[in-house]
């Protein structure tokens, strides 16, 4: 029971991984992107439910008044375009984004 | 030392010392609570510039980009840090702190200091550092101080009393020499009157005189009387002690005689309730020196053809009489000596601080129940 339990945990872990490779890594590229996201979201927001909320506004309505991003950045780049992610899973990829690159969980 | 000297000294002494200790512990409380402000202040400080070092770490840190991040450790504190919803972040407090609502406060002898920091590096919204308190040990100094500076002022307030006493001491003392000299003048002439009067043949003399020789023996006797204690006091209460058993009731018809006389020029009457012997071991002129004093009181502020009630029992001796009486004022400061309230009488004001002494020498209990305008009643219980 224990081993099937263990076993059914580590396909949803992986099933996880691979549809955060899938629906976020895909077009955002390489790791450190991310990092350099979270730090400035870290520094603005401080608190990981503040994080979360403020990825998730921006991911569904993309503003440049609610970018994290310098607006030199936006001018030259644009805005990025709005989620097809239903709510669910993108809470989800937000959640999965949080553990891997947050500061709280490379501290010791 | 004269009878209220103690007393003054006790006074001055008490007020002076009060005075100064309640100064002592106004300026020490002061002085106190501003050493705790400024070592707050200190530490504070101390706290201040600890976490300044905790946000450059932080900042540096937040640069980063490893995959593990060691959080800043120092030597002199410790540190945690917590994001903008107060949940903690990391710590290497030594406990966990529930509450962040104070800016400063010490908790088992450690002081912390919360500090916000913006932006928030690492996420970290407020930085708490934490280091050992340093005690405050003034507080047993103080003590020892306080202790020294009373010593102090004690020894100089005795002598500042002393100093403030002498002139009085040295009046009073003048006194007691004019008394006791005038005393010793007075012996002679009143004992010269006294014996001559008692020899004159009355048979000799028409009505007149003799009622002028009456009164010159009332006035001798008076005088006579003054004399008796000015000479208890100046001897300070130390004529021939001889405690004999008395017969007290003979003492009592011997002195109301001794009297007589004097009662009645002013019309007074003794009501006399004296059981048979009574006795009583003491001296026999302290024991004539106090009834002779409540008596002649008794004579001398009774109203003219008024009763003067003198009982004698086992265990008591009262003497009242319908005098002016006495206030409740006047009651307490009764055994004050030289005090007199009715200064149309004779005397020094001597007769109560007498009867006071002889009574506390013999263990009696006095009792004195006065009205005004109705009378006094002096009751010796032993």
């Amino acid at each position: 029971m224990v081993k099937k339990a263990a076993l059914f945990i580590l396909f949803c872990t992986l099933l996880n991984a691979s549809e955060f490779d899938k629906y976020c890594l895909n077009c955002h590229g390489g790791d450190f992107k991310f990092h350099v996201i979270m730090k400035k979201y870290t520094l603005k927001y401080s608190s990981e439910q503040r994080i979360k909320k403020a990825i998730f506004e921006y991911l569904k309505e993309p503003l440049s008044t609610k970018s994290i991003l310098p607006s030199e950045y936006i001018q030259r780049f644009g805005i990025k375009e709005k989620s097809s992610l239903d709510d669910e899973t993108l809470k989800r990829m937000i959640d999965i984004y949080y553990e891997r690159f947050s500061f709280q969980s490379k501290l010791y | 030392m004269y009878s209220g000297e103690r007393k003054s000294i006790v006074y001055v002494l008490g007020l002076y010392l009060s005075s100064t200790l309640l100064l002592i512990v106004t300026l020490f409380t002061s002085y106190y609570f501003y050493e705790q402000d400024q070592l707050i202040h200190d530490e504070k400080e101390i706290l201040k510039s600890y976490a300044a070092k905790v946000e450059e770490k932080l900042s540096l840190l937040h640069e980063e980009n490893g995959e593990k991040l060691q959080y800043p450790r120092f030597e002199d504190f410790k540190s945690a840090i917590y994001d903008i919803d107060k949940n903690l972040i990391f710590s290497t407090l030594d406990e966990e702190l529930k509450k962040l609502d104070n800016n400063f406060f010490t908790k088992n002898s450690k002081s912390y200091l919360i500090s916000p920091l913006s932006p928030y590096y690492m996420g970290a919204a407020y930085i708490v550092v934490q280091k050992e308190t340093k005690d405050i040990n003034i507080l047993s100094d103080l003590i020892y101080l306080a202790i020294i500076v009373m010593f102090i002022t004690i020894i100089t307030s005795f002598f500042l009393v002393n100093l403030v006493l002498r002139p009085i001491r040295e009046n009073i003392k003048r006194l007691d020499n004019f008394i006791k000299d005038t005393t010793h003048e007075l012996n002679t002439p009143i004992t010269a009157i006294l014996t001559n009067i008692e020899t004159i043949d009355s048979s000799n003399c028409d009505e007149k005189t003799l009622r002028k020789l009456e009164r010159i023996k009332i006035a001798s006797l008076s005088i006579s009387n003054l004399y008796e204690d000015l000479v208890y006091l100046l001897l300070n209460h130390k004529t021939s002690l001889q405690n004999v058993d008395l017969n007290l009731s003979q003492i009592v018809f011997q002195r109301v005689k001794y009297f007589a006389n004097m009662a009645n020029m002013k019309k007074i009457e003794f009501l006399l309730d004296i059981k048979n012997s009574v006795h009583f071991t003491a001296d026999k002129q302290k024991m004539e020196r106090l009834i002779d004093n409540i008596l002649s009181n008794a004579i001398k502020y009774t109203n003219k053809a008024t009763k003067i009630r003198i009982t004698l029992d086992k265990r008591y001796l009262s003497i009242e009489d319908e005098g002016k009486g006495m206030s409740k004022e006047e009651l307490e400061k009764i055994f004050t000596r030289y005090l007199r309230f009715d200064k149309t009488q004779g005397g020094f004001g001597l007769g109560y601080s007498i009867i006071k002494s002889i009574t506390e020498e013999y263990d009696m209990k006095i009792d004195i129940d006065s009205k005004p305008n109705k009378g006094t009643k002096v009751t010796l219980t032993w």
